[in-house]
């Protein structure tokens, strides 16, 4: 028997175990599996960004579900780099990554909010009055409108219907254009490029209305003017990637991995590859444990540093022995040749400026701007020669503006570096010296203030007689005191003479040792001279943030440059500081500024403007004598610091907001009247006094600005520097400062400016905020307006740290009732159209305007610059005084216009730099693209309706995302450099990135001359490349990298050549040093802001991750020592207090601090766990309650090329390092839990109110 | 359970339309007949209060109770999930329940908005709406906690729902949230405890010093079972409103 029959043939048992008894098959209920499953089921995934003022700029997935977001991931998908290069992935830090709660946040500003005192009185004025007279008639009643500026940042908000707050802003502008001026109406916002669709929301309105546009870059203090006065060109850097290229890389004062965090990878990466790296930083900072070596250099004195490494450089590289390819760059690309004039000044000469083509007989031939050809000699002929590519070829000819070794007629030349050898003299030249300016906690020496150098000179005849003559080269190496057996004094033939700027004087100021100066300068050179220029320094702003930054910053690009790394792949100075490379710029400026509409915008510098309208120059302590050369041309140089800002402004340097104490559309009624052209009206009646300039009398109550938007930004909180003079002068509300303002003193010190013995309280009628939190900003505002965060809305964001363009796009709409900034200032747009009509029709309005850099003005004051109130010349538009232009609002369709791209772009065309072209074709595209407009003011005109329209505008008439436009704009340059550019661009004419192209994946932007360096397949983006490589002129005076600056005021002021300068005495400590007193020890430190790590960038510390990471609330960080000194143990609660205010925060105390220090992390929110001051009775403060901006004349210099005004391109930086602080516990910690005095019972208790 | 529509709307912000709706409210709390004496007598309290005084004062309150200060958040994830990746799986899944009930909530709020939550509750039959109401008790509790520390007559809602829902809030969730630290620290030890940081330990038991109650809103979701993963076949709503500290 077989069985057979008991067999299955088709079947096995269901339950028989299998493999081995390892597995049985089982029938339950699996449904539950279905948990982790849905778990990570999402409906979408959407691209999006944080547009955080952060310079990651890193693409992220955002999963939704069920319409709500639920989390976030990075993108993975960024177009590869080519082989042997790292790719650019991941990129997204972890505080990124805890953003998506931030949505539905309770710290999120939901509905629209206004101040109730406000909206009381409103409503009651509109029941009986017409919009714009409701407004009226409250805040020309004194009474009402204290009534609600007085409680600003003592919270009473409640909500309000868009429409009634559109109408009240409405109306507030269109009063304040018709009554005051539209350049009383004022908006700020920083860094376009993190979401330049909405940035240009409110940019595109206000300058459509006439309104002014505030600076933010120098305001934030990360623009480094250095980086403008030496190439013309603001913060060009090399990407990130290309660190990997890098054989020897500097981090000085930039904590990479802290603070770059998805881009640190590459500095690891090449470190893998054997890059040498050396850290810079005076705290044991995260980036120092990268570092070969780490240099713990006392905080502030990074230019002597720089100097002493210049000084080992100059002597071991180009004196001692000549490396040919330093030799060789320095020739063709600095203006290391350039012939300087000496003048005698006593028994010494002092370098005084460049000679030009126009000192000599016939203009040496030079038919054209005789006056802007800078001179050298030829080593062939021995000849003088004029080479070709300093400015004066830039305008009014063409084919000769490009770095050709050749002069003027053609011809190939050799310049001369030195005088050396070729039939010369020897002259002892003067030097200013600030080493020896004792400073209490500061090292100082007694060299004497002018150091006489002794130089090789040759006599040279000029139209004005014989003059001395030496090449910026001999000068140069004199200043670093390098000895080069001339005799004379104040050089070092040893490293270890202390003589200014030898390694043995730097380890003295700096506490840094010789050898390691030493070491790392000869590492940073030789890697360099053998790889032609590989060598960084990723800097940071650190050392931007000093009174005397541009001397930190230009000792260290003179090591660049001296070392021929400036424009080559892998070396270079990479300064990664919130400017954020807005890369389509060209395409974006049109839309952002209306200048399809109108040109040209009001743009203000805002350092200039915040220190006059919140009277922080009333407590100005710096003395212009402080800061003035030994060695200065003569001149009175009195006065003070806010009466030099005002002759800039005077002269056509710098903006000016608001401009004239006229009503702007008065002015342009009166010229009509007149019967005069208004550039001509304007120049008359300043001069007889008819017109009058705001900045002479900024107290004056026709000249404060009376409405402010504040949009992507916390002004008032992390970027309010002397917050609480913001407080006091502008606001009118309580406040911290506790020192007097200089009453008869300043009174007495001032030259140009109008002193008030009362300095007013409360400038603004109206401050709006755009928010989607509760930022220390919109809690002193009067009108919050909720605006979509990051997942709700479309735009667009581009980085210098990587070549790639992406969006931000709306996941989910935007909860509760926020908006988009571009809907709201669409909606804000059409309430005016509304409401302007009751006061204002199609009307003319005169903008005043500087003199701009790239524009043929920028050669406007060749040699000392006159000024006409003095009498000194006759004012003349665009030459000694601003540009007068007049610009037409048709103020009832400003809604009409703000949705349509305007005829402008078709008539006049498109440019940037300098280079212009047309754009009709682009146009052309937009229409079709967008559609256009079927009826109205607008109609036929391209539509820009929505943000994406926006996006596409932008994108359209970039050069970098549209290739045609690319060549043509390489092929303008052409024209003027007399080379053919256009090879850059042409395999990618046919290129044209739209939205959806970036929304679909990161696109690679396209090279453009907006920017100096290239997108290509050989090389990584790296400044300068285009110099260097395609031999266009840097944009300064000589057409090369300027190491000597001969401008009259950087003479004077001792910056001719880099020095070290020690940081300034601000005289805040004494006056207000133990007045109050609470028993506890005392200690003074210097006060230090950097960025940190538990915030999402430089805001958001107000999210609950990052503050559960650190200690829940404001933090301060000091060293034991200090800590000992003053009593004080760790988490111990703490005031910090000056004349400007106090904060209050918890002690972390550390080994990793220096001695002498005090860290506050940037931007910790006044609204998180933050008690009362004992030293103001206020609430504790912010960082920046005890800071005040403090300006230097430097900054303000204009009208001559490279120092000609651009927006966040040039301009007085808001400085806040030299400051110090007193530290001391806290004895009683007053959380301030009751009601304001005058509050009314509201619901039950006292604690319900905590208004104070 | 029209008298949990009239609590919803006692929660919103005083808008106009709230204030004329009032005396409909107080009439319906007069009438009812769920709520004890004390209960309805608090409730007419805040009605006659709402009533009285300037509107822009009661507005402004209610934006400084509920909008400003976080510990009073009216959503209820802001206590359960706090900032953690899982309020937002947790929204979704309530927005589930309530479409599994036949209501898709309106874009313009949260679905963890108690005043929703709790309009959503009246439409219910009684035993579903009280058995929803009990889920949150211990934020319930919490809030009700909160505000009459602060003596605001906005406690006498809560209190109400605590008594319809007559569900003991659960004892571990309730002090957990009673941990919590308070955004108006009057207690300084209080503050201090909750800011604390835990010695880092290593090695054996070094998981019990984990789990510090500051911590708590951070930590949660890693003890939390994950949503859906209830046994099948359970009825009503599959996200529950709970705790870290309870399981089902």
């Amino acid at each position: 028997m077989s069985n057979f029959l008991d067999r299955l043939t088709f079947f096995s048992k269901v339950r028989e175990p299998f493999a081995d008894g390892h597995g049985i098959t089982t029938n339950e209920d699996r449904r539950w599996e279905d948990g982790y499953r849905k778990r990570w089921q999402h409906d979408k995934i959407v691209r999006s960004t944080h547009g955080a003022n952060c310079t990651g700029s890193c693409s992220w997935k955002i999963y939704v579900k069920g319409g709500i977001v639920t989390w976030e991931t990075q993108q993975t998908d960024y177009p590869r780099t080519r082989p042997d290069l790292p790719n650019h992935e991941p990129r997204g830090c972890s505080r990124g990554a805890s953003y998506s709660w931030y949505l539905y946040s309770g710290n999120r500003v939901k509905y629209p909010l206004i101040r109730s005192r406000l909206l009381k009185l409103w409503r009651e004025a509109r029941a009986t009055r017409t919009p714009v007279a409701a407004w009226a008639s409250i805040v020309e009643n004194p009474e009402k409108r204290a009534s609600y500026m007085k409680k600003r940042g003592h919270g009473g908000f409640v909500r309000a219907r868009w429409e009634e707050v559109n109408e009240i802003i409405a109306s507030a502008n269109a009063y304040t254009a018709k009554t005051h001026g539209p350049d009383r109406v004022f908006g700020f916002s920083p860094i376009p490029a993190m979401s330049m669709v909405s940035y240009a929301a409110g940019s595109r309105y206000l300058s459509l209305i006439g309104g002014v546009c505030m600076s933010f870059y120098d305001w934030y203090c990360d623009l480094p003017p250095s980086s403008p006065q030496t190439w013309g060109e603001q913060t060009d850097v090399p990407e990130s990637a290309d660190w990997y290229n890098a054989g020897f890389i500097i981090l000085w004062g930039s904590n990479v991995p802290q603070t770059r965090t998805p881009d640190a990878h590459f500095y690891t990466e090449a470190r893998y590859r054997g890059t040498k790296s050396a850290v810079i930083c005076p705290d044991y900072s995260e980036a120092s444990k990268f570092g070969d070596i780490w240099l713990s250099v006392k905080q502030g004195t990074d230019s002597a540093l720089a100097m002493a490494m210049g000084h080992v450089i100059l002597k071991e590289y180009h004196v001692d022995r000549q490396a040919s390819y330093f030799r060789d760059y320095v020739r063709q690309y600095t203006d290391m040749p350039m012939l300087v004039r000496l003048v005698k000044q006593g028994d010494a000469y002092v370098p005084e400026r460049f000679l030009r083509a126009s000192d000599f007989d016939k203009s040496l031939d030079e038919k054209n701007n005789p006056d802007w050809k800078t001179v050298a000699y030829d080593e062939a002929t021995g000849k003088v020669v004029v080479p070709k590519g300093s400015v004066g070829f830039r305008w009014g000819e063409q084919g000769k503006w490009n770095l050709e070794e050749q002069e003027s007629g053609g011809k190939d030349v050799k310049l001369r570096l030195t005088l050396d050898g070729f039939k010369n003299d020897i002259a002892e030249v003067a030097f200013p010296y600030f080493g020896n300016i004792e400073h209490e906690h500061f090292t100082s020496d007694d060299h004497p203030s002018v150091l006489k150098r002794n130089v090789p000179v040759k006599k040279i005849k000029t139209t004005e007689g014989e003059v001395l003559v030496a090449t910026v080269h001999d000068l140069f190496i004199a200043n670093y005191g390098v000895d080069r057996g001339f005799g004379g004094g104040h050089v070092a033939k040893s490293y270890d003479e202390a003589v200014p700027y030898t390694p043995a004087w730097a380890e003295k100021i700096t506490g840094v040792s010789r050898d390691k100066i030493i070491q790392v300068a000869r590492e940073f050179a030789t890697n360099a001279e053998k790889t032609n220029g590989r060598s960084m320094v990723i800097i940071g702003a650190a050392m931007n943030h000093w009174y005397h930054a541009d001397m930190n910053y230009r000792g260290v690009i003179n090591m660049l440059v001296m070392c021929g790394c400036v424009g080559q792949s892998g070396g270079g100075w990479s300064h990664y500081v919130g400017q954020e490379k807005l890369r389509p710029q060209a395409g974006w400026a049109p839309l952002a500024f209306a200048l399809d509409w109108g040109r040209p915008p009001r743009q203000q510098n805002s350092t200039s403007c915040w220190y006059a309208h919140t009277d922080q120059w009333r407590y100005e302590h710096v003395n212009v004598g402080d800061i003035v050369s030994p060695t200065a041309p003569a001149g009175p140089w009195d006065g003070a610091i806010i009466d030099y800002n005002i002759r800039a402004e005077r002269m056509g340097w710098l903006p000016s907001a608001p401009q004239l104490q006229t009503n702007p559309l008065q002015v342009a009624k009166d010229a009509a009247a007149a019967g005069m052209e208004a550039k001509d009206y304007v120049a008359k009646a300043l001069k007889d006094g008819t017109l009058k300039l705001s900045c002479e009398d900024p107290d004056n109550p026709k000249n404060w600005p009376r409405n402010l938007f504040v949009w992507r930004s916390n002004l008032l909180g992390s970027s309010g520097k002397g917050h609480e003079y913001f407080l006091k002068h502008l606001l009118g509300t309580s406040h911290g400062v506790l020192g007097k303002d200089l009453g008869a003193e300043g009174k007495a010190r001032a030259k140009e400016v109008v002193w008030h013995d009362e300095a007013p309280e409360g400038k603004l009628d109206l401050l709006v905020t755009l928010d989607f939190r509760m930022s220390t900003t919109c809690v002193y505002s009067d009108i919050v307006l909720p605006t979509a965060t990051w997942y709700e809305k479309n735009d667009l964001n581009t980085s210098d740290m990587h070549p790639f363009i992406h969006p931000l796009t709306g996941a989910v709409d935007p909860a509760w009732e926020a908006r988009s900034d571009w809907e709201i200032y669409k909606g804000i747009a059409k309430a005016f159209s509304k409401v302007a009509p009751e006061v204002l029709g199609v009307e003319k309005d005169v903008v005043l305007n500087p003199i701009m850099h790239d524009s043929p003005n920028e050669i406007a004051q060749a040699f000392e610059p006159k000024d006409w109130k003095k009498g000194e010349c006759d004012p003349i538009p665009g030459k000694t005084m601003p540009t007068v232009a007049v610009v037409e609002r048709d103020y009832p369709n400003i809604y009409a216009r703000f949705t349509s791209l305007g005829p402008l772009m078709e008539k006049v065309g498109n440019g940037i730099k300098g280079i212009a072209w047309n754009t009709a074709h682009e146009v052309e595209h937009l229409k079709a693209l967008n559609g256009v407009h079927t009826d109205g003011p607008t109609k036929g005109m391209a539509k820009i309706v929505t943000d994406v329209d926006a996006a596409e505008t932008l994108l359209m008439l970039a050069p970098e995302t549209n290739g045609e436009v690319a060549v043509k704009s390489w092929e303008a340059l052409s024209k003027t450099t007399g080379r053919e550019h256009a090879h850059l661009a042409l395999p990618k004419e046919d290129e044209k990135i739209r939205f959806r192209d970036v929304v679909a994946q990161p696109r690679k932007i396209i090279s453009a001359p907006t920017w100096s360096g290239l997108e290509s397949e050989k090389v990584c983006y790296n400044a300068g490349y285009t110099n260097v490589h395609e031999l266009i002129p840097w944009r300064t005076l000589t057409g090369r990298q300027q190491l000597y600056q001969d401008h009259l005021w950087m003479r004077a002021f001792g910056e001719g050549f880099c020095v070290y300068r020690p940081p300034v005495d601000l005289g805040t400590i004494k006056p207000v040093q133990g007045s109050k007193p609470n028993g506890e020890k005392e200690v003074v430190l210097n006060f230090i802001t950097p960025h940190q790590k538990w915030g999402i960038h430089s805001t958001y510390t107000d999210n609950l991750m990052m503050l559960t990471l650190s200690r829940g609330g404001p933090i301060v960080w000091l060293s034991e020592k200090d800590a000992a000194k003053a009593g004080i143990v760790d988490n111990d609660w703490v005031e910090a207090y000056n004349t400007n205010g106090a904060l209050v925060a918890r002690a972390v105390v550390s080994q990793r601090m220096k001695e002498g220090t005090l860290f506050m992390y940037h931007a910790q929110e006044k609204i998180v766990n933050v008690p009362g001051s004992e030293m103001t009775g206020q609430r504790g403060g912010i960082h920046n309650s005890v800071t005040r901006a403090v300006l230097k004349p430097t900054h303000m210099i204009g009208g001559y090329v490279q120092f000609a005004y651009g927006f966040n391109y040039y301009g007085t930086i808001g400085t806040n390092r030299d400051e110090f602080v007193v530290i001391r516990k806290v004895k009683n910690v007053d959380w301030l839990e009751r009601p304001a005095k005058d509050a009314q019972p509201v619901i039950g208790s006292a604690a319900a109110t905590a208004a104070e | 359970m029209r008298i949990l529509k009239a609590l919803s709307a006692l929660l919103t912000y005083p808008s106009e339309a709230l204030l004329e709706a009032l005396p409909e409210i107080g009439g319906l709390v007069e009438r009812d007949t769920l709520l004890g004496k004390a209960d309805r007598a608090a409730l007419l309290a805040l009605v006659a209060h709402l009533q009285g005084g300037d509107l822009f004062d009661r507005q402004e309150a209610y934006g400084l109770l509920f909008d400003r200060t976080r510990s009073l958040s009216l959503h209820l994830f802001e206590h359960v999930h706090g900032e953690s990746r899982d309020r937002g799986q947790a929204m979704v899944d309530l927005i589930r329940v309530y479409e599994e009930g036949g209501y898709t909530p309106t874009t313009e709020e949260l679905p963890d908005f108690l005043p929703l939550f709790l309009e959503y509750a009246s439409t219910r039959d009684p035993k579903e709406a009280l058995d929803l109401l009990g889920q949150p008790a211990h934020v319930i509790t919490a809030l009700a906690e909160r505000l009459a520390k602060r003596s605001s007559p906005y406690e006498a809602i809560f209190r109400a729902l605590l008594s319809l829902a007559k569900a003991k809030p659960d004892a571990a969730a309730l002090a957990a949230l009673r941990a919590e630290p308070d955004p108006e620290p009057d207690d300084l030890e209080a503050l201090d405890a909750a800011w604390e940081e835990e010695e880092v330990r290593f090695g054996p038991g070094a998981g019990d010093a984990c789990g510090k109650d500051s911590l708590g809103a951070k930590l949660r979701q890693a003890n939390r079972p994950a949503p859906g993963m209830e046994p099948a076949g359970l009825a009503g709503p599959r996200t529950t409103i709970q705790h870290s500290g309870s399981r089902l």
